[in-house]
């Protein structure tokens, strides 16, 4: 409402520019020849100043003087021939129209372009309101502003380390794990988020540092059962099908019946005859819920599913295609699912788009090799 | 407040488009009513654009993330000075800037303007509304700072950090404003050419508006050259990018203007020639605006590209350029041609600089030009830099440089060349010193090195010889000299300063490329390195964390004589990690007008550093002069003969007494 009051006042203000000079009296117009006949009369007067001061010769002087004198004498001739404008019917129009104008064009546009019903949201007014109001990403902010000013507070991070991996931010997943690991010391949940969340921002491929995290999670509790999932599928993504396999049993048989780990380990155990597994938890990978939706769904259900996401992966990669770690998990979709044409086809399309000697194109080969699989046929 | 910006902003368009419009008719149809309306409008204009403006720049300051411009361009990490000035760092916001620039010029003439007579400044004012119209369109269609966001993200995307600097506070605002300033030279050539007469008031006004904006335009483009110099880490100060090559062409050209403004002011000569020179001093300032604004080029200052935008600015260039440039093919056979002078007087003088400088300026127009020609047509990419530059933009200056000292002295409509040498003679003798100094005791081999200090040496003394002689040196006793040089006209120190400043940045350029020196090695810490004379031990490396970044800090200690370290110069590389992006921060001590530069290039697997020093001497004097131009410019501004009054009943009747008795 405000807003309204302030741009009516606004517009008013801007009418009245227009308008008042229109409704103005009638003032005396000066021709131009009375402006000339200043500035001569200006140069005049700093040519005797020149001339006083000894910055011109008194015979240059003298003939300035007469040249400017000739000027003043040629204005005298044109200044009667400037015509008297009247008010007329065309005058009167232009002003109606500028008058009229500037309401219309400013509310017109204004309404195509504004953005009226939003206030202004200054960020440290948003993060001062009432937190039960707050959306997730502003709970974080006000988190995050927290740590900067107090950036020793482990239990902070601890707190805040979880939301970023559930916010897929695996690199702050990661700093956050590590401030918290070095402030309030080791923990197994710490060390095995930590190896998440550098799997994660690997786009799901559990490097070596990830691996070392688990490890470190099992050594301090052997029960974690995060950790013992990720290193059975850094096996699996080895290739190491058959050792991946025994592991997810083995996990399996200590998990207790309600863990929340139960589907996931069945889910991957369903797919072990195969030689690779999708991997969980990744950036473009299904999420927990889709893997919940999945185990629920029949065999049929869950094959859609899966056929649907992995084709979004392709298109995606259509579309942009510099995404080594997106090939990866597309050919091993493609493998998972028993497609091999179509796996060597995206095979194919992976290194041309890398071109086939660069590093990628190798990664590429050594990793279909390590799937069975071989470039060209 | 946002959104307050955004209906001011729609207003001011409504607004330039009535002041365009109505004062045009007023003109034409001799209304006086009409023609009123222009001022009171214009002024308005520019308070609503200051409004919207200054909306803009609290919500950047608040960090309102709502706001899409302030989210791709800020950060709530960012020092404040930075989220302020990160208003103009950006497509929309210095867009923003530009026309707040160009409304306040166009206010200034409607505040000021009141001595102009009453049809040139309606056409003035009209002009002037037409160009903003044509902005203001472009920022609502294509470039709008106030589209909005909603939900609003909770964090910014961060300013580039190579616009984290406290040189974005000052080389856009003054280079916009003498690129804008241009604009009123502009506006007045065309409501002259729509009128088809010169008034005499006309070269009186544009002068100092070219002067304002040539002002400003030299400050911006030694401010940007500075910051260039330091940010970047090259530790050059001038690179021949397109870039600031659009910046330099509106300068070449508009220093040519200053000059035959002059002429025309003090003898109504070149008047068709100004004209044309004013309409084109603007087009490169379009044109500038277009290089760099288009994302035709790639480089810092090409905040973000889309095609949209350079078709439209294009269209206005087309639409601006072409049209005044047809009107003056219509109208400049009404003008009148003014008085006659010898080629050898003040005029011609004059005449010989606008010669040399449009043609420098037709020199860097192609180099800036051509490979952009070539990548159109062709899909080749050529890239034209220095040498070409070196080869033809040089050889253009040395002898406009060579008698730039006879000018002032010569005078009006016929000069004595051979008496103004006679009074150069003590400058060219210790030009001639200074070359044979240089080349015997300095550097031998270069020839180049002893001929530019020569050069700078002639110019320097040149301006000072102009002000000894007009305040009587020689001829008078030292108290006489010394109120006679006091009472001088401060047109006259505007140009001595000028002119000086000109040497002086010769000097320092001429200094830095002969004489600099350059060292690039691998250092550990502890390790010491010797640099013409300055020996420099590296302490090491040091880690620090600042409001938005990580950096390493390389700290240099400067030993003395003694032995003992007199000073300490510190270099860092700084990592943004929003934008994911490295920085160098160059450590620079400066030593009377001379500067060490360090700056820190990659580090070894040993624990060694990249480190690059260089001995740039005189290099201050590269931007000390340009500040003696400003200072000239501001002089030559406070002149008295640049305040008119407006013609009044019982004035108008003594001067026609006065007229009557004269020849």
């Amino acid at each position: 409402m405000l807003f309204w009051v302030i741009a009516a006042i606004l517009t008013l203000g801007a009418s009245l520019a227009v308008l008042l000079p229109l409704a103005g009296g009638s003032k005396s117009a000066s021709s131009s020849g009375d402006h000339d006949l200043e500035v001569y009369r200006d140069q005049l007067s700093e040519l005797d100043r020149d001339a006083a001061r000894g910055l011109i010769q008194p015979a240059e002087a003298a003939e300035a003087r007469a040249e400017i004198a000739r000027r003043i004498l040629r204005i005298d001739g044109l200044a009667s021939k400037m015509p008297v404008g009247r008010a007329s019917v065309a005058a009167r129009l232009v002003a109606t129209m500028a008058v009229l104008a500037v309401p219309l064009v400013s509310w017109g546009l204004y309404v195509k372009l504004g953005s009226p019903d939003l206030p202004s949201q200054p960020l440290s007014e948003r993060l001062a309101k009432n937190p039960a109001d707050s959306s997730v990403d502003e709970l974080v902010a006000r988190a995050e502003a927290h740590l900067a000013a107090n950036p020793s507070d482990g239990r902070g991070w601890d707190v805040l380390a979880p939301v970023y991996l559930r916010m897929q931010r695996f690199s702050d997943a990661a700093a956050a794990y590590r401030n918290a690991i070095r402030l309030d010391g080791d923990s197994a949940v710490r060390q095995a988020g930590l190896g998440e969340a550098i799997a994660g921002a690997a786009g799901g491929i559990i490097s070596a540092d990830a691996q070392d995290a688990f490890e470190a999670a099992l050594k301090l509790d052997p029960a974690n059962a995060k950790a013992s999932f990720y290193l059975a599928m850094a096996l699996a993504q080895e290739g190491r099908a058959k050792e991946a396999a025994a592991a997810w049993q083995a996990l399996l048989g200590k998990l207790p019946p309600e863990s929340p780990w139960r589907g996931a380990v069945e889910q991957a155990l369903a797919k072990s005859g195969s030689p690779e597994v999708a991997s969980g938890g990744t950036t473009n990978g299904p999420d927990a819920s889709d893997i919940d939706a999945a185990s629920s769904m029949s065999p049929q259900d869950r094959e859609a599913m899966i056929n649907t996401m992995v084709a979004g992966l392709d298109d995606k990669l259509r579309q942009n295609p510099r995404d080594p770690e997106g090939w990866m998990r597309l050919v091993r979709s493609y493998v998972v699912l028993g497609k091999a044409d179509q796996a060597r086809e995206a095979l194919g399309r992976a290194i041309a788009v890398f071109g086939a000697d660069s590093d990628e194109a190798r990664k590429f080969t050594a990793f279909a090799a390590s799937l069975g699989l071989t470039a060209t046929e | 407040m946002v959104e307050t910006g955004h209906f001011a902003l729609v207003l001011a368009f409504a607004l330039s488009l009535v002041q365009t419009i109505v004062p045009l008719f007023g003109a034409c149809l001799n209304n006086q009513r009409l023609m009123a309306v222009g001022g009171p409008v214009a002024v308005t204009g520019f308070a609503l654009t200051a409004l919207s403006f200054a909306a803009l720049a609290s919500a950047y300051a608040s960090s309102d993330f709502s706001v899409a411009s302030v989210w791709e361009n800020s950060h709530s990490l960012q020092p404040l000075i930075y989220k302020i000035t990160g208003t103009w760092g950006n497509h929309e916001g210095s867009m923003l800037l530009w026309v707040l620039i160009l409304t306040f010029f166009g206010a200034l003439v409607a505040a000021f303007g009141s001595n102009l007579p009453a049809t040139l400044r309606a056409n003035v004012l009209a002009v002037q509304g037409a160009i903003g119209a044509a902005f203001f369109l472009f920022i609502l269609a294509t470039s709008n700072p106030f589209i909005r966001l909603n939900p609003a993200p909770i964090e910014g995307r961060d300013l580039n950090p190579i616009l984290q600097d406290l040189g974005l506070a000052i080389h856009p605002p003054f280079l916009y404003l003498g690129y804008v300033g241009f604009s009123i030279c502009f506006s007045f050539s065309v409501a002259a050419l729509i009128e088809g007469r010169i008034d005499a008031s006309w070269a009186r006004w544009v002068r100092p508006w070219t002067l304002v904006a040539w002002m400003f335009l030299t400050g911006g483009i030694a401010m940007g050259s500075y910051w260039a110099y330091y940010e970047l880490g090259w530790g050059g100060f001038w690179f021949w990018d397109p870039v600031e090559n659009a910046s330099f062409m509106p300068w070449l050209a508009g220093t040519a203007l200053l000059h035959s403004a002059i002429v025309m002011e003090k003898r109504s000569a070149l008047k068709i020639w100004t004209l044309l020179l004013a309409i084109l001093t603007f087009s490169l300032s379009l044109l500038g605006t277009f290089l760099v604004r288009s994302g035709v080029l790639t480089s810092v200052h090409a905040f973000a590209t889309d095609p949209t935008r350079g078709v439209f600015i294009l269209c206005i260039l087309t639409l601006f350029i072409g049209g005044s440039l047809a009107l003056f093919a219509l109208r400049a056979s009404r003008l009148t041609a003014g008085g006659l002078f010898h080629p050898i007087s003040r005029e011609g003088a004059l005449v010989l600089n606008n010669l040399f400088l449009t043609t420098a300026t037709a020199t860097v127009l192609v180099g800036t030009l051509y490979p952009l020609a070539v990548e159109a047509f062709s899909a080749d990419k050529i890239s034209v830099g220095a040498p070409f530059f070196n080869l033809t933009f040089g050889p253009l200056m040395v002898p406009l440089l060579l008698v730039v000292p006879f000018g002032p002295l010569l005078a009006w409509k016929r000069g004595d060349v051979i008496a103004v040498a006679q009074r150069l003679m003590v400058a060219f003798a210790a030009a001639l010193l200074a070359t044979l100094v240089t080349a015997l005791f300095i550097d031998g081999a270069s020839v180049f090195a002893a001929l530019g200090v020569g050069l700078a040496v002639w110019l320097i003394l040149g301006a000072l010889t102009d002000l000894a002689v007009k305040s009587g040196f020689g001829n008078v006793t030292a108290g006489i000299m010394v109120r006679r040089l006091l009472g001088l006209p401060r047109s006259v120190f505007g140009t001595a300063f000028a002119h000086l400043g000109l040497g002086l940045t010769t000097l320092g350029i001429v200094g830095t490329l002969c004489f600099g020196t350059e060292k690039i090695l691998s250092m550990h810490a502890g390790e010491t390195v010797e640099l013409s004379g300055h020996t420099l031990r590296f302490v090491g490396l040091y880690p620090a964390q600042g409001p938005n970044y990580a950096e390493d800090r390389g700290r240099f200690e400067l030993i003395g004589v003694s032995g003992s370290p007199v000073g300490e110069i510190s270099s860092a590389k700084r990592f943004y990690p929003v934008r994911q992006m490295t920085t160098t921060e160059s450590g620079i001590r400066t030593m009377g007008l001379s500067q060490l530069y360090i700056s820190l290039g990659d580090e070894g697997k040993d624990g060694s550093v990249v480190v690059r020093l260089w001995w740039k001497p005189l290099v201050t004097l590269i931007w000390g002069g340009g500040l003696v131009m400003m200072a000239g410019a501001a002089m030559s501004l406070m002149d008295r003969r640049l305040r008119i009054g407006a013609p009044s009943r019982r004035r108008k009747q003594a001067s026609a007494v006065t007229s009557a008795d004269l020849p």
